[in-house]
């Protein structure tokens, strides 16, 4: 057990400052409003910036295009990139595809896009989810159909956040229909530049830009398969695993332990905003409203809800943190009422303006990365050893097609 | 809560403290089955297995060398409460630990030394009024039907009331051994003054409380084990009960608070010896998330055997009982809650 503070060498020390003035640099407040108004969770310059000092894979030695940082300064950079707002979510979906590529793309690919991966130049999103499938990944419909050397792929998948910013997608494909569920899919490296690709936007009102990408009839060499065909779930099962901790540390046990920390600390925000509001206004008596049991209460019940969050590991970490967050944000935006409304970033929400965030973004963290409840059966199956419930598409690919519902005369 | 300081987060036990919780472990599993339990009710004691407890070294490891103890640290103390817990033992260990290390931390109260002694082989029972005695003189103490020494703070000083025999069982819903003290008057030998005082006592309550929040850790896992065995072999409309998500996944946030809940107790613990400024915001926060996950959990675990969960004869009931008869003895958690607040507000005005 230990939860001592962790003690900075001067190397380290001079690798905050280092790390602070690039941020300060960067990530300007034009950035901010950038990334408030797109939502597009990226920024090239500070996406190519983040590749020249080798900090987009910081940890991969320097000629191979990292920093070679170890573990505490890597802990140090991600604590300070998190802290500064800069826009992460292509960063960190490109981090969970690459480990697949280093270990199943061929390997003249590799040696094309890894380098590319490091400068910044080559970003990939995920492409798991289809518009009719929702958390059930393996139950993928999307068709790849082989003709010689090539590939030919059909269909649609949603949710594909950051396509705009990328040049592939890590695209899950069914090659046989016939086999059980988990055994007829492939996994492709899919060039965005290819014919026959659309990418169309859909906005969230956490604030964030994701897609729906449509495939129609998109042809691509057969160089671009990771690993065997109808082995797509080997090849997904790494960067499902390590999606599902959500950058959480698994080495060394510095910083984070849950998976949902991240949504936490969006709550943490809220509550030093909420703390300081309730420190300053002042109720019709003129008191702080601060020196109100019934607030302190309410701001109390939020924080151990977060303190609790900060401590659960593994699938029930996952699960807390979204719950304290969406649970937590909603209680602040009441205790503030009806000045919390007020759009974050827009005169007067200063203070305020982390709650009114944090309410809309807590929405999504309840499904990020597969919904809670999928998280809920992994933790009564392998944590609690209950049985499986047998579904018909448990193991096989089920395509139900209704008949259209009547209409009404 | 600076989120730039970077901090170890090491909730694992090293060897010896694993050696510890398996030893109490084992023993709870042997020496305490529920039949046990049942027996001890409604006073909530069995005079045999706290001296078989007390012969293990659970009544002195937490006390220093020097009173006779191993110098066990808070948190190795949270791995025997938790067991205890989970057995449901009826043992005043958590009252007699928390009570007996303030005891010994006036050190210099002349004539308190062969108490602490009889304390430390577990011979004497002592007990802690949760309450200031001037602001509540005639209050329930949690181990208080056993114990002819109770720790108190009156005042500013930290006294050490005894009476002749314990007061008479006040039953309650926990069958815990809780009676009515009289702090006010007669005999009491006072331990320490002003500033030591008000630190051995907030110290003691402080401990008192984590060593709570880890005994309902333990009940309401033992409580969701229970259930979960429950649900495995029930079966209803030709399935188990346990593959339907209707019960698979409100147990499923039982485990959730479980796992959260045992590390935050911990993290308190380590911070009470090592950060006391952390601790202040977590004891309480560990405290009131134990007692919502024990009510909550023990409820879940009850209802998921449906009206057999309900009766007496089942071992839920045994877990329902004892989550609120435990999460009260201290006060309405809902003052924890407000003190996790008010540690919040006092290091954002110091920032």
């Amino acid at each position: 057990m230990d939860f001592s503070p962790v003690k900075l060498d001067a190397e380290q020390q001079k690798f905050v400052d280092e790390v602070r003035s690039f941020l300060a640099e960067y990530v300007t407040a034009d950035v901010l409003e950038e990334e408030r108004d797109t939502g597009s969770g990226f920024n090239e310059r500070v996406h190519l910036a983040l590749g020249q000092k080798g900090w987009i894979m910081p940890t991969w030695p320097a000629e191979r295009g990292g920093a070679a940082l170890d573990p505490v300064r890597a802990k140090i950079l991600e604590t300070q990139l998190r802290g500064s707002g800069a826009p992460s979510v292509t960063l960190s979906t490109t981090g969970l595809v690459v480990k697949a590529v280093e270990k199943y793309a061929e390997p003249d690919l590799a040696a094309e896009l890894l380098p590319r991966v490091a400068a910044g130049t080559v970003r990939f999103c995920l492409g798991y989810t289809e518009p009719d499938g929702g958390s059930d990944i393996a139950a993928a419909k999307v068709r790849a159909v082989r003709d010689g050397d090539e590939w030919v792929i059909n269909g649609s998948k949603i949710f594909t956040t950051g396509a705009q910013n990328c040049q592939y997608t890590f695209l899950i494909t069914r090659t046989d229909p016939e086999l059980p569920k988990h055994r007829g899919l492939t996994m492709f490296l899919v060039p965005l530049a290819s014919a026959g690709v659309e990418i169309q936007a859909i906005r969230t009102y956490g604030g964030e830009r994701t897609n729906i990408v449509y495939y129609s009839d998109v042809r691509i060499s057969d160089r671009y398969r990771l690993g065997g065909v109808n082995d797509g779930w080997t090849v997904l099962r790494g960067p499902l695993d390590q999606e599902h901790s959500f950058g959480a540390s698994a080495s060394a046990p510095i910083g984070d332990i849950s998976p949902g920390a991240t949504w936490l600390h969006t709550l943490e925000r809220a509550l030093d905003s909420a703390i300081i509001w309730a420190s300053t206004a002042t109720a019709a008596d003129g008191r702080r409203l601060i020196e109100d049991r019934m607030v302190r209460y309410r701001l109390g019940q939020v924080a151990l809800q977060m303190e609790a969050g900060f401590a659960t590991p593994g699938p029930m970490g996952r699960v807390k943190g979204s719950d304290a967050l969406v649970h937590g944000a909603a209680e602040l935006m009441d205790l503030v009422g009806p000045a919390a409304l007020r759009s974050e970033g827009s005169p007067g929400a200063e203070v305020t303006g982390a709650i009114e965030f944090a309410h809309r973004f807590a929405q999504g963290t309840a499904t990020y990365g597969g919904t809670v409840e999928v998280f809920h059966g992994i933790i009564a199956q392998h944590v609690l050893g209950l049985p499986r419930p047998n579904y018909p598409g448990s193991k096989q690919l089920v395509t139900t097609k209704r008949e259209p519902a009547p209409t009404p005369a | 809560m600076d989120g730039f300081d970077l901090r170890y987060a090491d909730y694992s036990l090293s060897r010896d403290q694993e050696a510890v919780r398996d030893a109490f472990r084992d023993f709870f599993t042997h020496e305490c089955p529920t039949t046990r339990v049942r027996d001890a009710e409604p006073l909530g004691y069995d005079e045999t297995l706290w001296k078989q407890l007390a012969d293990m070294g659970a009544a002195s490891m937490g006390l220093p060398e020097r009173a006779g103890g191993d110098g066990a640290a808070l948190v190795d103390l949270l791995l025997v409460a938790e067991e205890a817990g989970a057995a449901l033992a009826p043992v005043p260990f958590i009252e007699h630990v928390a009570a007996s290390r303030a005891l010994a931390g006036a050190s210099g109260a002349s004539g308190a030394a062969g108490l602490l002694a009889d304390a430390a082989t577990g011979r004497q029972i002592l007990a802690l009024a949760m309450e200031p005695a001037d602001r509540l003189p005639r209050q329930l103490v949690p181990g208080g039907a056993l114990a002819r020494h109770v720790l108190a703070l009156d005042g500013g000083t930290l006294i050490v009331a005894a009476a002749e025999q314990p007061p008479s069982l006040a039953p309650n819903q926990g069958s815990t051994p809780l009676a009515w003290w009289d702090l006010a008057g007669g005999s009491r030998q006072e331990l320490a003054e002003g500033p030591d005082a008000l630190a051995l006592y907030q110290a003691a309550r402080a401990e008192w409380k984590l060593l709570t929040a880890a005994a309902l850790v333990g009940l309401t896992e033992r409580a969701l084990h229970v259930a979960v065995e429950f649900a495995k072999t029930r079966e209803t409309l030709g399935v188990p009960i346990g593959s339907l998500q209707g019960v698979a996944f409100p147990l499923a946030d039982v485990a959730i608070g479980i796992s959260g809940a045992r590390n935050l107790i911990r993290r308190a613990g380590w911070m009470c010896e090592h950060e006391p400024a952390e601790s202040r915001r977590l004891v309480p926060a560990a405290f009131a998330y134990a007692t919502q996950v024990a009510t909550h959990g023990a409820t879940t675990s009850a209802h998921m055997q449906g009206g057999l969960g309900f009766t007496i004869e089942a071992d839920a009931s045994l877990y329902f009982l004892r989550a609120k008869g435990w999460s009260l003895l201290a006060g309405d958690p809902a003052e924890d809650v407000i003190a996790v607040a008010d540690a919040l507000v006092a290091a954002a005005a110091g920032r």
